[in-house]
């Protein structure tokens, strides 16, 4: 087993996500705040106005004059656009470097993250969660960052994990718990805490897969947990660990959802990944 | 390590030369052709999820990266030199069509299966010489009959296939494990590469 401190400690090899990503998410989130809130706050940290100033400018948005200000930007994309756009291009950062142990190509997690944030959005809003949006989409998004420093721990003990994982009926979470002792939502939420997410969203991130019972009652984790899923199921980004996370019927059922739901889901999915191909070489 | 593992046919590609945009492939075949004929290298074409593509550059070699609960199908012509592959995740354009207009019939078993065996018969394959590779069907773990969308999509395979008359050569379906399926078209051989597990040549 490998010392846990260690693992721990490897949080600080990474670049943490701009506190301002977290108070626009709020901002978003609170009915009270309005527009000028938000691009008040978007204006005082310089490199978030450049990157945002440059992506709304570029091709892929197709506006007819030039955005000069952020109170332009979020005129013209519209709040939602904008606070989606800060998310991602705070967080690109870290997803950059390719974790290896995963078996994932280079930027492969990073599209997984991006592609299952935009599905648990799309899902929030068809499921009567649209209040709770961004948390959501963020949630999707930062789920896997564990990933990023268990990649070599996983690396170096992956025969003994693929073999609970390829005959002893283990779930990939579980082995990586087994064989490391920690494993990837673990890190993940340790990570959020050090990083000061809030509490909702690290609740998320620590329970992603709904391996504690208690946690599939919860909403917001159950569309993040659906959006994982079904990105999984298309195979996008998958990596080493595949689809070997379990499945829980019960989760489904209780937002009404059967399988003819679950092949629409898939559906939708496919359409929205061409669009956000787009997106991505952008952020 | 890893990366090397899986891909070693990108590897070769990448390492050689002869690096082609894989965009520009179709409005450039014939500068193409010239160039490997002087050069046999082989050219990688990927396949994504919901997509088909047919070949009959015997330079190139078909891949759908990454398939989950998705199905490969490679099916290619020896005699015409001919193949192609398709990459489909969900079994019945029926369940879908009804409500919108069905702008992806690759991404279907029934739609995507018709439309590949029509292009195949444009570029004079055979239906009966052709021969048919299938991977994927994966499943999260537990996941029961109802929701199992890759056991759905292997069993509307099956009938469709026996329904044309077509054998499966080889299958590697179920399991919890990405796979990766390619196409060479000169020989006519699939390569079947399964996440930690290695790789199966037929």
């Amino acid at each position: 087993m490998t010392n846990i401190e260690d693992i721990i400690s490897a949080i600080d090899t990474l670049t943490p996500i701009p506190p301002v990503a977290a108070q626009i998410m709020a901002l978003a989130e609170d009915e009270y705040s309005s527009m000028s809130d938000i691009s008040d706050l978007i204006v005082h940290d310089p490199s978030i106005t450049a990157s945002l100033l440059k992506i709304c400018n570029s091709a892929y948005f197709g506006l007819a004059r030039k955005v000069e200000s952020v109170r332009d930007a979020i005129t013209l994309l519209g709040l939602d656009q904008i606070v989606e756009l800060v998310l991602l291009n705070s967080t690109a950062e870290n997803f950059k470097d390719e974790p290896d142990g995963y078996g994932l190509g280079e930027g492969e997690l990073w599209h997984h993250a991006v592609l299952s944030a935009h599905v648990a959005k799309m899902l929030a809003e068809n499921h009567g969660a649209a209040r709770k949006k961004h948390l959501i989409f963020t949630a999707a998004l930062l789920k896997d960052i564990g990933k990023l420093i268990m990649g070599r721990y996983v690396a170096f003990s992956f025969e003994k994990i693929n073999i609970l994982v390829g005959s002893k009926g283990y779930s990939f979470n579980e082995a990586e718990k087994e064989v490391i002792g920690m494993n990837h939502e673990e890190i993940g939420a340790l990570l959020g805490e050090k990083w000061r997410f809030g509490k909702k969203l690290v609740y998320i991130i620590r329970n992603h897969h709904m391996s504690e019972e208690a946690c599939r009652d919860d909403a917001e984790t159950a569309l993040v947990y659906l959006a994982d899923i079904v990105c999984m199921m298309i195979g996008f980004g998958t990596g080493v660990d595949g689809l070997a996370y379990r499945f829980y019927s019960d989760v489904l059922k209780r937002m009404n959802l059967n399988d003819n739901d679950l092949q629409k889901i898939i559906y939708d999915t496919g359409e929205r990944r061409k669009k956000i191909q787009k997106l991505l070489d952008l952020v | 390590m890893f990366k090397f593992l899986m891909f070693p046919t990108d590897i070769r590609y990448k390492m050689s030369n002869l690096y082609v945009d894989i965009k520009n492939r179709s409005t450039d075949v014939q500068m193409q052709n010239a160039l490997f004929s002087a050069n046999p290298v082989s050219v990688m074409t990927a396949v994504n999820f919901s997509e088909l593509k047919i070949s009959a550059n015997t330079a190139e070699t078909l891949v759908a990266f990454s398939i989950g609960s998705g199905i490969g199908v490679s099916m290619h012509d020896a005699v015409a030199k001919v193949g192609g592959l398709l990459n489909f995740v969900l079994p019945d354009s029926s369940k879908i069509w009804s409500e919108r207009e069905n702008r992806f019939p690759y991404m279907f078993a029934d739609t995507g299966l018709l439309a590949f065996l029509e292009a195949l018969n444009n570029v004079d394959a055979k239906t009966k010489r052709l021969k048919v590779v299938i991977a994927g069907g994966a499943q999260i773990l537990d996941q029961t009959s109802d929701f199992n969308i890759g056991l759905k999509n292997h069993q509307a395979l099956i009938s469709i296939l026996s329904r044309k008359n077509l054998t499966i050569q080889h299958e590697d379906i179920g399991g919890s494990q990405r796979r990766t399926l390619c196409l060479d078209i000169d020989s006519g051989c699939s390569t079947i590469q399964t996440a930690g597990q290695g790789e199966v040549r037929v």
